[in-house]
């Protein structure tokens, strides 16, 4: 840490976390659904625990990011924070948006589409915290003009972001246009935008952390973006398979979006050469265990289970199937999860002017976690085998299928279990870390 | 390479490959109209998306493959599920259809009804590239002969593509609403009689539960028959 506004990114981090509890709540709900007659149908059905689980996702994620970018800035600027009011009143007006959200939910208002069941007015209030972010993030880089490559790709991505939800807020009447440009919402975040964030970040922490050579780092980094955007922008065609888009679609989908794990993989061959050539001792272990597991983590949920269903021959048979789900929670948590989690193991202890800290409960958590997400995606991969043998090759009755797949959605709770302790574990040693004398 | 090299190829390639997708998202547009027949997408259809997204189906529900996974995917409900089924099902989903898993009572008025169903024909009718792709078992029996065998195999289809299961048990697949039909064709071997209970469950059983299926035309409701009293 080298600003005292640095402090800023602390509120957000501490949003992050207790989000982050509150989803795993939510998801046990969800798949206890899957599992048993459900008694909460007149409270909370499904569709209200479905949207809740993956709303907070997105929420605590780009709390993360915002903290991450607060956290960054100042210091790749060598300057203090523009406006650390401005911080406050958008950190209090996102989290407000998020709160009326959820509630809404609950209460039965929803505008429908996955992931952007928001409201209008939430629409634009998080529109509005998000301008009041990149407004704060530009002018503390304009008060030195330090654009480095890191910080460069790091305010992109977020300018990409903010740019690309404007596509979601729109009601079209033809509903194969509306999610033509839904996904320009969500594929161009997470095969895009988020990239470039997480590049940014990972670029930043393993720059920090290794003491390697910033030309290196950030020469990789253009490679590595410039890669995850040649693949990942018409990549998006692996979505306009079967939704009423022409059919070349499925040639410039499927070829594109087969190589969009090379840049993954770069990233883990990269951060790996950072890590064994590296130039100062990494005392803060969990930050350098959170950096590779994420980058393996990352090439594994999004890299491998993406490619396994993305050519059209084999889509057409799991498309709308738990194999989707199985590939979403790898690589949500392999990508995005990880790199937050990574920059508040990298950061945290710094904010609480620790030197060094005891790192034991934060490793229990670490394979608590990476071990319990993965089991859950392999068993939710079976249940999505199971669905697509049955109900699509098959063509056996959908509910009928769901009685065939319980087993698998018990192995996912039970897989989810160990995660949560881990989550839990976490989230204590988040707020009750304690300092190791030196 | 060198730092400006690589900053170079990422700046003039993004911008190469972002045209070449704005370029095709051009052509998307131009074509989908055509392929989603927006001449039939009248008001009363858009009302029913409007529903659909209000009432939030889409985080249980899939339709064009996209959304909660948990119940079935609509998006060519109307080619399997004639109206009249579709309407007493968004009135009453439990009494409809009494599964396992529970659809909520949405207590919607005959007019959301009639344009959420609008709204599925609509959608059935769009262009998806084949998708989903027809089960490879009934893809083998495109041209099914007339033997009672092979009308046999289309009725087991159609047993499955009407969701008899949701209330009938056969092997130990299905619900417990009904009867289990395992066994049925010892007990009732007689084709005319299901052909006739099918159309009308109350008349020969009295205070039946089972809803009519008068509206599947003769043909589907002989290979239903053929199949129910192969089940020995």
């Amino acid at each position: 840490m080298t600003h005292k506004t640095q402090r800023e990114a602390y509120p957000y981090f501490v949003m992050a976390v207790l989000l982050f509890g509150l989803q795993l709540v939510f998801g046990f709900l969800t798949i206890a659904k899957y599992i048993w007659p459900d008694p909460l149908i007149g409270i909370l059905p499904f569709n209200t625990t479905r949207a809740i689980h993956m709303n907070l996702l997105v929420f605590w994620l780009l709390f993360g990011f915002m903290g991450g970018t607060y956290y960054m800035i100042p210091e790749e600027s060598g300057a203090e924070l523009y406006s650390p009011l401005l911080a406050r009143i958008q950190f209090w007006l996102l989290a407000g948006g998020g709160v009326a959200a959820i509630v809404g939910y609950v209460l039965g208002y929803s505008w429908g589409m996955p992931f952007l069941e928001q409201p209008t007015p939430i629409k634009v209030l998080i529109v509005v915290a998000a301008l009041i972010f990149l407004y704060n993030a530009f002018m503390t880089v304009m008060k030195t003009k330090r654009w480095t490559a890191i910080q460069g790709v790091l305010i992109g991505g977020m300018v990409f972001l903010a740019v690309m939800f404007l596509f979601g807020i729109v009601f079209m009447r033809n509903l194969a246009t509306q999610y033509y440009l839904w996904w320009w919402v969500i594929h161009l975040w997470v095969e895009g935008a988020w990239e470039l964030i997480t590049g940014a970040i990972m670029a930043f922490i393993l720059l920090k952390l290794t003491g390697v050579d910033r030309a290196l780092v950030e020469k990789w980094l253009y490679v590595e973006i410039a890669l995850v955007l040649f693949t990942g922008i018409i990549g998006t065609g692996h979505h306009y398979y079967w939704i009423g888009t022409p059919s070349y679609w499925l040639w410039w989908g499927g070829i594109f979006s087969a190589l969009e794990p090379l840049p993954i993989l770069f990233m883990v061959i990269d951060t790996m050469r950072n890590v064994r050539e590296r130039k100062v001792e990494i005392k803060n272990r969990m930050a350098l265990r959170w950096t590779v597991g994420c980058a393996w983590f990352h090439f594994v949920g999004a890299g491998v289970w993406g490619f396994a269903h993305t050519l059209p021959q084999i889509n057409q048979w799991t498309h709308g199937t738990q194999i989707t789900a199985s590939h979403g929670h790898m690589a949500f948590f392999g990508a995005y999860a990880m790199v937050n989690l990574t920059m508040i193991y990298f950061a945290v202890p710094k904010l609480k002017g620790f030197a060094d800290y005891d790192q034991r409960r934060g490793e229990r958590a670490f394979w608590m976690m990476v071990s319990g997400m993965f089991m859950m995606g392999l068993s939710l991969s079976v249940a999505g085998i199971v669905q697509t043998y049955l109900n699509r090759v098959l063509g056996m009755d959908f509910l009928l299928t769901q009685d065939y797949m319980r087993l698998w959605f018990m192995v996912t709770m039970a897989s989810a279990g160990l995660f949560a302790y881990g989550a839990l574990t976490f989230i204590y040693d988040f707020f009750f870390m304690k300092p190791v004398e030196a | 390479m060198t730092q400006t090299a690589a900053r170079n190829m990422f700046v003039v390639g993004t911008i190469i490959f972002g045209l070449i997708f704005l370029y095709m998202t051009y052509d998307s547009l131009r074509q989908m109209p055509k392929r989603t027949h927006e001449e039939a997408l009248t008001d009363e259809v858009v009302e029913g998306k409007a529903l659909w997204q209000k009432h939030n189906c889409n985080d249980c529900h899939t339709i064009l493959g996209i959304g909660g996974y948990y119940a079935p995917d609509i998006t060519k409900v109307s080619t399997y599920r004639n109206d009249d089924w579709l309407k007493r099902f968004l009135k009453d989903p439990q009494g409809t259809w009494p599964a396992k898993r529970v659809m909520p009572n949405l207590h919607l008025s005959d007019r959301d009804v009639s344009a959420l169903v609008a709204f599925m024909k609509w959608v059935s009718n769009i262009d998806t590239n084949g998708w989903p792709p027809k089960p490879m078992n009934a893809a083998a029996a495109t041209t099914p002969g007339e033997g009672p065998a092979d009308k046999a195999a289309e009725g087991r289809a159609l047993v499955g593509r009407l969701g008899c299961q949701g209330c009938h048990k056969i092997n130990g697949a299905g619900g417990d609403a009904g009867p289990d039909l395992t066994h049925v064709g010892s007990r009732l071997p007689d084709i005319a009689w299901h052909i006739s209970h099918l159309k009308d469950p109350g008349k020969l059983r009295p205070g039946s539960a089972m809803p009519p299926f008068s509206n599947l035309p003769e043909s589907e409701l002989d290979e239903v028959a053929e199949y129910l009293v192969t089940l020995k």
